[in-house]
């Protein structure tokens, strides 16, 4: 009898908290599109997300396209099949590496520092303090932020394509001795813009689930430093768990057929 | 004094946290124009009474009017209405600390009375002027002054949109007598020139006698006395004698040294 009571209490909190983090997302999400806004915060948190996190994503990207035309290399000769690196690499970055790692990245990176900076809000009180000033704290603090991870990724992982992308043409052109033209050309032949547009499209995803759940966590944080330490953790493992979960959907709603 | 409308009234305000009963079933009211000075022992909620009239806390029962109006549980928008009215220094400042001084001072102007950024700054000096603060240090963060200087950046930014209504957290714990009494002066200023009602909460009895007109002490979740600061020495409230004369034996040091730690 106990055991049951005892899933059914985690059932039920596990309900409660689902509850909590949807009300979270729909109000927050209803006040981007209600006035005032405050596009001077939105752009703080475009250049955080966007710019700053530019080197990690050009270093994730460009070394994962080198180690994919490698190893697809290496693998691909012992059935003569050389000749599908070009394409392997553009397939496997644009669809799935340069989205999912650089969410992976990103979530590391943002999702942490925003639950860290909420959290500490939260737990200095300075939260209550915006709703003394009539400043409604989901538009000022949650809105500008789950904004700016859907716009930023996407951009992100354009360029993680180019990047990662070029990263396999280095190491194929200069260490493979592919020929540079031939190289280019069937990366782009086969390349169709759905493969570029997926990725794109799980990256915005992938941007506002991470804001989401570091500005939740953080929002939600209570009991002083302690406190805070554990909404970062929390908002990292569940924004990459959310990520690679959504991936897998997102792939099948694009791909299978 | 009873002649003036009822500003903010209190009814059977309860409000527990889990097993801790907090606020038992109290009562106040405070008139327009008036400046009360709420005392009492640590711990014995008057920081959580502030808050949920300033509707950070819910109450789990009772009611609040401001204006007449039920404001208790109120979100959204219609809270930020009533919020507009009114000003708040938290006991622990509170300063947003990604933002300087002067945005903290000025960020109610800016934020929901729509005031230009430019008009702002200029206003946000001159606030920090009153509580002692120069120019200069407008441009500071919150984490680079000291905890007194902070206490004093909390009080610009709760009077800076002059608000109809005052709440004041321990505004001179930690702070030097002298600044102290500018803060006080600050208050009563506030309230006699502005017109604005005050809600302080002390733990300095001559404070308490600077700033306000009526004197509430809060024992055990209740108004255990209020009456007119000039009768807080000949109150014949136990309660009261045992505070402003900080005696350790009384009827409140049952309820604090007798219950046992949760
Ligand atoms: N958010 C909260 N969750 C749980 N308990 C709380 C919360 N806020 C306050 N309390 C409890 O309510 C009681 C009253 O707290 P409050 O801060 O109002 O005291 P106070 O009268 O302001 O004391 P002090 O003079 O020390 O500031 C305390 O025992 C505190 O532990
Ligand atoms: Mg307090």
């Amino acid at each position: 009898m106990n055991f049951v009571a005892a899933i059914g209490r985690v059932f039920l909190s596990f309900l409660a908290s689902t509850g909590r983090l949807a009300m979270f997302a729909g109000v927050s999400v209803s006040h981007i599109f209600r006035p005032p806004f405050y596009p001077r915060l939105l752009l703080r948190q475009i250049i955080e997300i966007g710019y700053y996190s530019l080197p990690v994503i050009g270093l994730t990207a460009v070394f994962t396209g080198m180690v994919l035309a490698l190893q697809s290399y290496t693998g691909f000769a012992r059935f003569n099949a050389e000749g599908a690196v070009a394409t392997v690499v553009v397939l496997s970055i644009t669809r799935e590496l340069a989205p999912v790692l650089t969410g992976l990245m990103v979530a590391g990176r943002i999702g942490a520092a925003m639950a860290a900076e909420i959290g500490t809000m939260r737990v200095t009180e300075q939260i209550d303090a915006l709703s003394t000033l009539a400043t409604n704290p989901y538009k000022y603090l949650i809105a500008p932020r789950l904004l700016a991870g859907l716009i930023m990724l996407p951009c992100c992982v354009l360029i993680a394509d180019i990047i990662g992308v070029y990263g396999g043409y280095l190491v194929a052109v200069h260490k493979l001795d592919f020929n540079p033209a031939v190289y280019l050309k069937n990366s782009w032949q086969f390349l169709e813009l759905i493969d570029v547009i997926s990725g794109l499209v799980k990256a915005g995803v992938f941007g506002f689930l991470i804001a989401l759940m570091g500005c939740y966590h953080g929002f939600y944080s209570k009991g002083g430093a302690q406190g805070v330490g554990s909404a970062t953790t929390n908002a990292v493992v569940s924004a990459s768990i959310l990520i690679l979960g959504c991936n897998y959907l997102i792939t099948e709603a694009f791909f299978s057929q | 004094m009873n002649s003036r409308p009822v500003k903010i009234a209190l009814r059977g305000l309860i409000k527990s946290f889990g097993e801790k009963h907090v606020l038992r079933d109290l009562d106040l009211d405070i008139f327009e124009g008036e400046s009360v000075a709420v005392i009492g022992a640590s711990g014995t909620g008057k920081s959580v009474l502030l808050k949920n009239i300033v509707g950070i806390l819910t109450p789990d029962s009772g009611s609040i009017k401001i204006d007449g109006e039920e404001v208790a549980g109120l979100a959204g928008n219609a809270r930020d209405r009533v919020n507009r009215k009114l000003g708040m220094l938290f006991q622990g400042s509170a300063l947003f600390d990604s933002l300087p001084l002067w945005e903290n001072v000025g960020f109610g102007l800016m934020s929901a009375h729509g005031i230009s950024r430019a008009d702002a700054r200029v206003a946000a000096i001159e606030r920090l002027r009153q509580v002692g603060l120069d120019a200069d240090s407008a441009d500071r963060f919150p984490a680079d002054i000291s905890a007194g200087a902070q206490k004093r950046v909390g009080l610009a930014r709760a009077i800076a949109t002059e608000p109809e209504i005052l709440f004041f957290d321990e505004p001179t714990t930690g702070i030097d007598p002298i600044m102290g009494d500018v803060i006080d002066n600050l208050i009563v200023k506030s309230v006699k020139e502005l017109g604005a009602t005050a809600l302080t909460i002390t733990h300095d009895m001559e404070s308490a006698r600077r700033i306000a007109d009526r004197v509430a002490l809060i024992h055990e979740g209740k108004i255990a006395w209020i009456g007119d600061v000039g009768k807080i020495d000949t109150s014949g409230n136990e309660i009261v004698d045992q505070f402003i004369h900080g005696r350790v034996e009384g009827p409140m040091s049952a309820s604090l040294l007798g219950t046992p730690a949760a």
